[in-house]
Parts: C-alpha cells; structure tokens; sequence
C-alpha cells in the first residue's frame, strides 16, 4: 500500500535475560530517506537494527516492512540487507563470488549474475576487481566491496551496523562521500548506525538519538543540534557546555535568564520560568579580554587551557563564581588567549537553548564517552 | 548464529552414543552373577573382590603404572626440551621437525608395533616391558609435543626477552621466567602421557613380552571366559584415567585462568592456538 | 653544512641485543634428543620394515637377495584384494559416517551460548582417553546373540528370538571404529570452525541463505581442510585396525591389518607381511597427496579468516 512508510517499528521491546535493551522504540522510516540510530555503546541501536534485520526476534511489539509484518520472519526471508561492522567477506571466495552471492542464493542466472555484480562494483568503484580474493584488499576495499554485496540484491532497506568504524580515519572521510553518493544513486532506504555523532550528522536525512534502550529525540539533524530536548541528546550530539540557570522572565520571543550575578537573553520561546538547564555550544560563547570592569555583563572566567586544532583553537575557561568550567571555540590562525588571562564570556541569544532542569539538580550529567564498543548483541561472538 | 534444535539433538545423541556402551560396561561390572545380560539380578562387588585378589591383575597393574610412568616422564623431559626448542627457533628445520615429531599420530599402531618387532629381533633385544616403555614413548610422544608448543608459544615473548636483556642466560631464562609459567600445563600433559600409556594396546600388542601390561592382560583374559571381571577391570581402567584427565583439565585451567583470566576450552583441549 | 645535534654515543660492551638472540642456532638444537629418539626408534625400524619387504621372508627370518617377488604375490592374490576391498569399504564407512555424525555437533559446541557446553566438551575429551581395548570389548557384550541390546529386547518381550545381524559383520566393526575416532573428529571440526565467527554466518542467511545454503556454500568450505584431515585419518587408522575385525568381524569380513599381524606372530612371513604393509602405506600416501592436492586446487587449504 502506497501510505504505508518503507520501515515501520512499532513498540519494539527487547530484554536480554534480566537486562532491558530495548524498550518500547516505535519508528517510522520513509522510503529513500536516511534514517541514523545514534547513541553511545549499549544504547540498544544495534540491537535494534538486528531485530529488523530478523536477526533478532524481539520481546514485545512489531516491525513492519512496507506494511507487511514481518517479525516473525527470519532474516534470510525479508528484503534487507546488511553491511556488518567488519566486512566479513568470505575469504573462500573470490570478490566476483562474494559480490553474487545473494544472487548465486536466489538463482540468477550467470549472465545476469555478471551483469549485476558489475554494476554493483561500478557502483562502489571497483570495478575490475571480480578475480581479487578478501587477502589482497584494504580495509576500506573490503567494506565497499561488502557494500557491493548488499547492494546488488538491490534491497528497498539497507542496514549499515557501524560499517566504518573500523577503518582509519582519512578512509572513513572519504567512504562518507561514497555512502551519500550511493544513497542518492539507488535511492534506497539506509538505516545506519553509529556512535560517531559527526558521521551521522553528514550523513543523515534524520537522526534517531538513543540512550539507555529509547529514542530520545527524532529529527533533522540541524534540529538535533541546535534544539535539542534532552542533555543527553545535547551532549551527545555535537560538543556542549550545560550550565545551571534560572528563568526570571519567560516572554513570548526573548527570555531572560539569570546565571550567577549577571543576566542574559535568551531566544526561546516561552520556557517555564524557574530552572533550566542553558545550552551553549562551543563555537558560540565569545570571549572577550579584560578585567569584570571593563566586560560588563559577561560572565568572568580564567582561561585554564588553550590547544591549537589547525582549523581553529579551542579553549577552556574557568567560571570561579559559579564553579563550572565552560568550552569555547573559535577560528584563527592564533589563539587569542593564554592560560591564566582574565576573560569575560558571553553568547547571543539565539546561539543557545533552553531544557527543563529539577530544582535542586545542579551539575549536569557527565557526557556519556561514546567508545567504539559494541552492545551485548555483538560481544556474544 | 544460535544452532537449531537439530543440531543440540544430534549432540545429545552423540554423547550418548560414546558414553552409553562404557557406563554398561561399569553397570555389569557390579552384577551379582557371571552373565552380561538383561534382565540385571542385582548390584554386588564380588568381581571387584575377585580382580584385586588376583596377582595377575595387580601384576599387569603394576607393570602398566611403571610403564606409563616411565613414558610419561620421558616424555615430559623429550617432548619439554624440544618444544621449547622449536617454538623459540627460527631455525629452516623447524618445517622436517615437525613432520618427524607428528608422525607417530598419522601412522597406523600396526605399522609402528611392527617395525619396532623387527627392529628388535635385529638388535636380539628381548621384549619386555622396556621395548614397551620405547613403543609408548614413540606414541605418545606428538601428543605431548602438540600440548606443549601450543603453550610455549601463547607465552609472550617480551617476557624472555627481558630477561635476557638483564643478562639472564638460556637455562635460567627457561626455569626461572618460562617453566614457572608453563608448568601446569606440561604436568597436564605428562598426566595425559601417562593415561594414554596406560591405555595403549595396539602397538603394544607387538612388542609386549613375558610382563603383560594391563590391556593385554584383558586381552588375553577375553581369550578365556568372558565374565564380569573383565568388566570390573576395565572400569578400573576408565575410572583412573577419567581421573587422570580431570585433574589435567582442573590443572590446565588453573594455570590457563591464571594467565589470562579466562578459560578458553579450545585452547585448553590444544586444539587451536589463542588468538 | 650545518652541525646537527649527534645522539649520545652508544655505552661501551652492551650485551647482544635480545632479538639477535632469538636467532642464534641454539634453541633448535633442543630439539636433538627427541629428534635422535624418533629417529632412532621410528625411522629406522621403518627403513629396516621396508628392507624387509624386498627379502624373502621365512618362519620369523628373512633373507638376501632383495627380490620384488613379495610384492607380485601380493598383486596377484585375489585374497589380498578382497581384504584390501574390504579395508578400503570399512574405512571410508567409518571415516564419511564419524565427520557425518562429527558436523552437527562441533557446529552446536562451536555456536551455541548454553552453559552445558563446557559439561559436553569435558563428555567428549574424557571418551576419548577411554581405553580402546575397553570399547571393543563393550561393543561385543552389547551387540553379541547374548549381549545388552538382544537380551533388552527380549526382556521387554519385542524380540523372540535375538537379531544376529548385529555383529560380526560389517556394521559392528564400523560402528566400534566410529565410536573410538567420533570424539577425535569432533574436536578437529570444532577447532576448525574457531575462526568462523558467527557474523559470517550472519551475513549469509542476510544475503537470503537458509540453512542448507549457508552449510553448502559457508560452513563446509571453512572446514573444508579440517574435515579432510579427520576424514583421511580415520580412514588411515580403520583401515589398517587389525583388532577390531577380528573381534566383532566375523568370518566375512576380514580385513588387511590381520593379515600383516597373522603374517608377522602368526605364519612368521615377515617379509610378505611387510610388503603388504609398505604396499598400504604408500595407498595412505596416495590418499594424503590426493586430498592435499584437492584442497590446493579448491583453494580450501589455507583460509584466513578476518578476526
């Protein structure tokens, strides 16, 4: 039916013995869209992309491709297909073998079988490498030869578990521009997961933030990043500093917040007032130099660390008065400040947010470090 | 990738199939009367009572424990110095070596028990349980070598190298930073040396001479009556190298769960090398 | 030229540095008192087994000239090849039914999470150091006119009158040698399916591969090499036993390593019994460069997996 979406997950719980890895995930996935799980190790994103994969049956509730339940169905029966974290490539075959198959398994024909794996190695750049064996191929090679793979059973769903995350960081870089160019050339759904929030920035349609066995937060991922609705999702999505506000005027276009001693507005429409929790990504505090005199409304702080990135500089500031320690970063050639100067930070009203915050609760939680390790699902190989 | 049903039952009736024949055996070894089988009349020891006052069954013990014994610490020694050897060697033998030190698995008993025969009726050796003692150590021998290299070469080498840089020489590298690592696993060994010995009939159907060992002495018995006290000693047998082989297990492990925390049963059964 | 800073001259008389060490001659020669031993007891007993072969053999001597003549009796003799028949039959029964029986369960102990596989594991390395006297011995009470199974039956009134077909044939002597070597292959297959991690399989049902296919076209080529080594071992050790047949064989079959024990503590013939067993183990050598030689070809012998 043409209204339903091409993946709909509804309600999808799972539990691994005692431990919830899943709970009650509903997600719609349009057709052609890419579609990202983000979260840190444990989340249960792989765990999720397994159960619509069928390698998984879930506890509770259901998945639904283009409006067919299939959650009884195994893997082998449902028409996805999936890139693995390494490329699994069979070493007893060659790339011409490997490539075909799915289509070995379905019973094309060999003319056809040639045909198709040429236009999938075309597809990745490969081309010409039918007669390579798994041993003669580089990480990067290997993965778009996965690709390739999956691909040319040409799938309405392609599953990405973490596919660069074990290749080197320059590789990666350069299969990011493949993978969108990919997308945009067969047009087929993605469902990628990844705990790099960067990859999934550049490479999504949407973002799917998860934490602890839920999706926090669904949305493009400019709107992720700029209007976040958890702390999770602001600290995992992109770098932030979280401080400790209150909201004395809540206004229509512009509030006014009160951190420590000073005041600043804040463009976000109608919050609560009472506390918050304020949300100022890096690139946004300004610094400026001076003594509190002469940086009037600022917030003072004490520049602790200074490091020089090539692009730009980065910076952490000390606000003695308030206790916290904020990140900044700016573009230039050379850092403006040293270590030790007297600052004054302050920020636009548009450049930040605003979240609900307990009273009381007044240190942010640490930002979960998102480790390359995998969920329970995978450790059990 | 979970195996199916099929699988986990074919498992159980695997298992039931290797085991099943054996415990009839130990179950008719306790029968009241001399017969092997159904209907079962009643448990009773009095063929364990017979066998142990039998002064050829605790001969043929005695002469198996001194074989198996012997074997097993030659070999200990053999197989120890020449594992040791191969695995820190880079040396073009190690490829002739090796084919040398497996050869006794691939090769039929019969093919090794006669040649020894005819290697010793040309020397004008008589047999006795010393050519038996030779034959068990020829046998044994790869299974001991295959244990001990796949441990000597899980060690990590920095360790050796250190000492060395500290102006340790060879023999004390070997007994003060290598043996106190190993040695659960080479006593493992040397104990499945000795049950593998002790066990050993075909070969030593060959080269046995007036001593019997005490498969041989079973053997000989089935020639004469078969009743249950042929059952009563051969689950003697089974039972002491189970035994055996538990405490090889419990010690490799120990020694495997020092080293690195965990137990890998692959490993352990030597057959594959960690990763 | 500019000065450029010199590193700190290197202290005088250091010790050789350890990696030299590694590579000095020594440590192979460790392996000399074992390598002497098997050479001295295993080589060259086998040489003078071969020698033999070419002698004439009579009542526990042999004697110059050398002489092909032991090996065209032995081509000759329509006995020796129904034995050699009967070897080769029995062999490759027990050799394809143990990897048969082998396969499923080293493919449970390799992918299952149950906790009862250390307990199997530990079932099966303890059946393999049972003594192999001990089972023939257990066979022929259980499957004999009087045994286990005929008097079970009959006790629980299926059977009036005891099925005879059970031993001494065939049968009975394959099923003892699948018994002795199962625990063995087990272990090779099991070892061989290490570096098959399961998202190897994974990939291939994704790829639309139900179980059928993914043993045909994944699991059998990755243990392809393991499998022909037990196959060819089994086949070796079933082949030669010369026990077994003659315990739960029965008259019919016989098979050819009781002939080389007869010829050697039997007849005395020792070099008719060596030719026959020089004439086997180069059919076993045959067998070994036939399979190494496949595999080669299969590309199956050397497959690296990714970790």
């Amino acid at each position: 039916m043409s209204g339903d979406p091409r993946v709909r997950i509804e309600g999808v719980s799972h539990r691994y013995g005692a431990v919830a890895a899943l709970e009650d995930v509903s997600l719609d996935i349009a057709d052609g869209e890419f579609v990202t799980l983000l979260g840190p190790s444990g989340c249960g994103k792989t765990t999720l992309l397994r159960i619509v994969a069928g390698f998984e049956r879930p506890s509770a509730g259901r998945v639904l491709l283009a409006g067919e339940d299939v959650t009884g169905r195994p893997a082998h029966k449902r028409a996805t297909n999936m890139v693995f974290q390494r490329p699994t490539l069979f070493p007893h075959l060659d790339v011409f073998a490997n490539v075909a198959f799915g289509l070995q398994v379905a019973g094309v024909g060999k003319a056809d079988q040639r045909a198709r794996v040429r236009e999938a190695l075309e597809l990745v750049r490969l081309e010409g490498y039918e007669r390579r064996r798994s041993h003669e191929l580089s990480g990067g090679q290997m993965q778009r030869i996965a690709l390739a793979r999956a691909l040319v059973n040409r799938p309405k769903v392609l599953l990405l578990d973490e596919p660069l995350s074990a290749l080197d960081l320059k590789i990666r870089l350069d299969m990011e521009v493949e993978l969108r160019r990919v997308h945009r050339e067969t047009g087929a759904t993605f469902v990628y997961v990844t705990h790099d929030q960067r990859e999934a920035m550049a490479l999504s349609d949407r973002i799917a933030v998860m934490n602890a066995g839920r999706i926090e937060q669904i949305g493009a991922p400019t709107d992720v990043y700029r209007r976040p609705t958890s702390v999770f999702a602001a600290q995992f999505v992109g770098d932030a500093n979280v401080l400790p506000v209150d909201v004395v005027e809540a206004g229509d276009e512009e509030s006014t917040v009160q951190l420590g001693d000073t005041r600043h507005q804040v463009r976000c429409p109608r919050p609560q007032p009472g506390p918050a929790w304020l949300v100022l990504r890096p690139e946004a505090v300004e610094m400026r130099a001076g003594t509190p005199e002469e940086t009037p409304g600022t917030l003072q702080g004490i520049v602790r660390d200074v490091a020089f990135r090539g692009t730009g500089f980065g910076c952490r500031i000390e606000l003695p008065a308030l206790g916290a320690q904020v990140k900044a970063e700016g573009r230039g050639a050379t850092p403006p400040f040293d270590v030790d100067d007297e600052v004054g930070i302050d920020w636009r009203p548009e450049s930040c947010w605003l979240l609900p915050r307990e009273r009381g609760d007044d240190t942010p939680p640490p930002p979960v470090t998102s480790e390359p390790e995998s969920d329970p699902a995978q450790a059990r190989a | 990738m979970s195996p199916g049903r099929f699988t986990g039952l074919v498992t159980v009736a695997g298992m039931l199939f290797l085991w099943l024949p054996l415990l009839v055996v130990v179950l008719f070894s306790l029968h009241t009367t001399a017969s092997l089988s159904f209907p079962f009349d009643g448990f009773s020891l009095r063929w364990y009572e017979r066998i142990s006052e039998s002064p050829e069954v605790r001969a043929a013990a005695r002469n198996s424990l001194v074989v198996a014994t012997s074997t097993a610490l030659v070999t200990l020694v053999l197989a120890t110095l020449a594992a040791y050897g191969m695995s820190r060697s880079r040396s073009r033998w190690r490829a002739p070596l090796s084919l040398l030190f497996f050869l006794p698995i691939t090769l039929p008993g019969l093919f090794i028990g006669i040649a020894l025969l005819i290697a010793f009726s040309r020397l004008e050796y008589s047999l006795s349980l010393v050519t038996v003692t030779v034959a068990h150590l020829v046998y044994v021998f790869p299974f001991f070598f295959l244990l001990a290299r796949a441990a000597l070469e899980r060690l990590d080498p920095a360790l050796e190298e250190a000492a060395a840089d500290l102006g340790a020489t060879g023999w004390t590298i070997f007994r003060r930073v290598t043996l106190p690592q190993v040695w659960p696993v080479l006593v493992g060994a040397a104990c499945l040396a000795f049950a593998l010995s002790f066990d050993e009939f075909i070969i030593t159907f060959f080269v046995v001479g007036p001593d019997p060992t005490l498969p041989l002495f079973i053997w000989s018995s089935l020639r004469r009556t078969i009743d249950p006290s042929i059952n009563a000693i051969s689950t003697l047998l089974l039972a002491f190298t189970v035994l055996l082989f538990v405490v090889t297990f419990a010690l490799t492990s120990w020694g495997e769960r020092r080293r690195r925390g965990t137990v890998d049963p692959l490993v352990l059964t030597g057959a594959q090398e960690p990763r | 030229m500019s000065a450029v800073a010199e590193p700190p001259a290197a202290s005088p008389a250091r010790a050789p540095a350890p990696r030299e060490r590694g590579l000095r001659l020594g440590p192979v020669l460790l392996t000399l008192p074992a390598a002497l031993t098997l050479l001295l007891f295993l080589i060259a007993p086998l040489a003078a087994f071969a020698v033999y072969s070419f002698l004439t053999g009579s009542l526990y001597e042999v004697s110059g000239p050398l002489t092909l003549e032991n090996y065209r009796e032995i081509a000759q003799s329509e006995l020796n090849r129904k034995l050699a028949r009967n070897s080769l039959i029995v062999g490759l029964l027990a050799a394809v039914s143990s990897v048969v029986i082998a396969l499923p369960i080293a493919y449970w102990l390799r992918y299952t999470t149950s906790r009862t596989k250390t307990l199997v594991l530990f079932l099966i390395v303890a059946s393999f150091l049972a003594s192999y006297l001990v089972r023939i011995y257990a066979w022929r009470t259980i499957l004999g006119a009087e045994g286990v199974i005929n008097s079970g039956l009959g006790a629980l009134g299926i059977v009036d009158e005891p099925l005879t077909f059970l031993v001494f044939n065939r049968f009975a002597v394959t099923l003892a040698l699948v018994h002795i070597y199962l625990p063995y292959v087990i272990l090779v297959i099991y070892a061989g399916l290490g570096p098959l991690q399961p998202a190897y399989l994974e990939a291939a049902q994704d790829l639309g591969a139900g179980w059928v296919q993914r043993w045909r076209r994944v699991v059998l080529p990755a243990v392809a090499a393991p499998v022909g080594s037990a196959l060819l071992f089994v086949f070796v050790l079933s082949a030669a036993d010369y026990v077994t047949p003659q315990f739960l064989g029965g008259t019919a079959s016989v098979m050819i390593g009781v002939q080389v024990q007869v010829a050697f503590q039997g007849t005395g013939d020792y070099a008719g019994g060596a030719a026959i067993s020089f004439a086997l183990l180069a059919g076993f050598l045959v067998c070994y460069g036939l399979v190494a030689l496949g595999l080669r070809l299969a590309r199956l012998d050397r497959l690296r997996f990714a970790s």
